[in-house]
């Protein structure tokens, strides 16, 4: 994976840099918006690591101008501003991720990954979680090698978590989201499709946080299972 | 009782601008009434009443001319002159000290006395008036002759100050004054409270402004008193206002400018844990990391304190699910709790609307929350409660912690400040930026004991809707 890093402080952007080789990516750092944009016209990148406080210029220009010229190549902004705002501006100008400074390393290749996932196609590809796969495509599901049916609204929230892997996703959203009419439905047929999810593909997938919503966990739950 | 006169008392001892006005108008009344009465006095000495009339001396002079060939009927008849001057004149009793005296005299004889008691007054010049000693006293005393014969009438008075004599005659100079003075001091009341009623909505603005509103006086009086007034407090409001603003963009601007480099420690500690396979030199890596989170963390508080004390609000308040806005973050920070092997449980009323910015009160949420799972021991259930009471909507976390003494609860809102016996790392600001929020949104918040052990923080802010009364300080 080819990777543009647009960042002007040497130590971080130099420390990103080795991070992000060390997990077998290219990256080509830079410092400036005038190089940023030579070296986006001069090669193929298949993501944009954006600082957005540059010496010679505010980094949602080169967002800007990418935008413009209707390249769809994923723009994952890493700023210091945490303001609302600043993130809606960011995102609402085209970028696909904000990252707010500092960032833990885990949580920056993860996001790079997911932003690689979705650019590549995501739904043609299979998601898979521990002994999970989901073909969003064809709307099938193995676990541990074996195929599993499951109605529409029980493939609909599997997919749901599975795209969230280790975020928790709220009630609301899985409400709002995945059942026919909303919370109107009734507060008890979330819970329902979620008992009978877990009938079919297993107990230890899928975690309820009580009142909040359900969350499928990257690690086994087999570590909080032994405490 | 004696309470409330001991109040009055103090109320009425405290100094005035009314009162000195008061009191002002009237002791400008009263001496100008003094003058006016000083004068008389003066002028009653100067020229005494009897003594000014020519037509009296031409009188007496007249009845003593024309009844000089009837000696008797001449004596009764200035007598009874005499007696209704003395009427007019004096208090009516010839042998008071007060009582004017007249001689009349034709060639050398003195032919009448008011009494014998008054030797002979006798003047050096005739038609003026002059101080004459005569027994043992002083008197103002005027000799008028006769054009056609040698008769001559000699009219005086004791000199004194005759105070009791001019208030006799004058009084009615007085009368007005005594009468008026009390019927003076309503209308004076009056005007001058009609006339400080700009004074006073000065100060009624004045005392609305707090530390959280700093804007300029709205009423701007065109009065030549109260405008150097209006424009020092405006101006001490803008000064007061920059240096604020310039103090948070400065704590701001800094705040900002560490999250690179603790980015950059991060990144590149990060990049070095994972090279390296040491135990020992992974611990010291994993210390590294630590702090860095505290000081990230800091900056980050730091960065949403200013941002939830900012004089003016950037965003303005909004219609705001509570239960929502609280399920949303919890879903964000459950990756911490359950990092810690710590549960998170949602007990939730539907429907809690509430008017407010929805940044600040995320940080408010996530500092509960996030103050409630660092103090839990492992393994325990952080249990959060959104509910409706009455007009508020109550949001509760309940944790297993260690809680905090009853003696401390009021003091941890405050910046920085940490309990003594505490060996949780944290910045301090957590609860203050919780109370900042609260504050700005007119609710309340308050720390209690849980039952079974652990802390429940309480946080009231007014239900938003048509029944529920606002108080909101965005500026």
């Amino acid at each position: 994976m080819n990777l543009l890093l647009v960042e002007d402080d040497l130590d971080l952007g130099n420390g990103v840099r080795i991070a992000l080789a060390n997990q077998g990516m290219d990256v080509v750092w830079v410092r400036r918006l005038d190089d940023a944009l030579r070296t986006l016209d001069g090669g193929t990148f298949d993501m944009v690591l954006l600082d957005l406080g540059l010496p010679d210029g505010d980094g949602l220009d080169l967002l800007f101008r990418l935008r413009r010229d209707r390249q769809i190549l994923p723009v994952l902004v890493l700023s210091a501003r945490d303001a609302l705002n600043d993130r809606l501006r960011s995102l609402d100008d085209g970028a696909d991720d904000y990252l707010v400074k500092p960032f833990a390393l885990a949580e920056l290749l993860s996001r790079v990954r997911a932003l690689a996932r979705r650019s590549y196609g995501f739904n043609d590809e299979t998601i898979r979680m521990r002994g999970l796969a989901l073909h969003e495509p064809t709307r099938g599901v193995i676990v541990d090698g074996e195929p599993v049916e499951l109605s529409r609204c029980e493939f609909d929230l599997l997919a749901l978590l599975l795209k969230r892997t280790g975020r928790v996703v709220t009630r609301r959203v899985m409400e709002e989201q995945v059942l026919p009419g909303g919370q109107a439905n009734g507060s008890n047929s979330l819970e329902v499709h979620i008992s009978n999810l877990r009938r079919k593909i297993g107990q230890g997938y899928i975690r309820t946080v009580r009142g909040i919503g359900y969350v499928i966990d990257v690690q086994s739950l087999a570590r909080s299972a032994s405490k | 009782m004696l309470q409330g006169l001991a109040q009055r008392w103090k109320n009425w001892k405290q100094p005035s601008l009314m009162r000195r006005l008061l009191m002002a108008q009237m002791a400008v009344v009263a001496l100008l009434w003094t003058m006016v009465i000083a004068l008389l006095l003066y002028d009653s000495y100067e020229d005494p009443e009897l003594l000014k009339y020519d037509k009296i001396f031409n009188t007496v002079l007249a009845i003593a001319q024309n009844m000089s060939g009837q000696p008797a009927a001449q004596q009764q008849t200035l007598a009874a002159f005499d007696a209704a001057l003395l009427e007019t004149v004096g208090d009516g009793d010839a042998a008071s000290d007060s009582a004017p005296v007249m001689q009349v005299w034709q060639g050398d004889r003195l032919i009448y006395r008011s009494t014998a008691a008054v030797p002979v007054i006798l003047n050096t010049a005739l038609n003026r008036i002059e101080t004459v000693r005569a027994g043992d006293r002083e008197w103002r005393a005027r000799t008028l002759a006769s054009t056609t014969s040698d008769t001559r009438v000699m009219l005086a008075e004791p000199s004194v100050w005759r105070l009791t004599v001019t208030v006799m005659y004058r009084g009615f100079y007085l009368l007005p004054l005594v009468i008026s003075l009390p019927f003076l001091i309503f209308p004076a009341w009056l005007s001058v409270r009609v006339a400080l009623r700009p004074w006073r909505q000065v100060s009624k603005e004045t005392s609305e402004r707090g530390p959280a509103d700093l804007t300029p006086l709205s009423y701007s009086p065109p009065h030549k008193e109260l405008q150097p007034l209006v424009q020092s407090i405006n101006s001490l409001l803008q000064r007061v206002r920059d240096s604020t603003s310039r103090e948070r963009s400065l704590i701001a601007d800094a705040a900002h400018e560490l999250r690179t480099p603790l980015a950059a420690m991060r990144v590149n500690v990060e990049a070095l844990k994972e090279q390296t396979t040491d135990e020992g030199q992974r611990e010291l890596m994993g210390n590294l990391l630590r702090s860095n989170d505290r000081a990230a963390r800091l900056v980050g508080q730091l960065l949403q304190l200013m941002r939830s004390d900012a004089v003016s609000g950037h965003g303005l308040p909004v219609m705001l699910a509570l239960d929502a806005l609280v399920q949303d973050r919890l879903a964000m920070i459950e990756g911490l709790a359950s990092a810690r092997s710590i549960e998170l449980e949602l007990v939730c009323d539907d429907h809690v609307p509430v008017l407010g910015e929805r940044e600040s009160l995320m940080s408010m949420i996530d500092n509960l929350i996030n103050n409630a799972i660092k103090y839990s021991p492992e393994g325990a259930t952080v249990v959060v409660r959104v509910s409706r009471e009455g007009a508020q909507a109550v949001l509760r976390v309940t944790d297993r912690g260690p809680g905090i003494p009853g003696a401390l609860r009021e003091r941890v809102f405050d910046r920085f400040f940490r309990s003594p016996d505490q060996s949780q790392s944290g910045s301090g600001l957590g609860l203050a930026i919780v109370k900042s929020v609260v504050d700005r949104h007119g609710g309340e918040v308050a720390l209690d004991e849980a039952p079974g052990g652990g802390l429940v923080a309480t946080v009231r802010l007014p239900l938003a809707g048509a029944d529920a009364p606002q108080h909101l300080q965005f500026g």
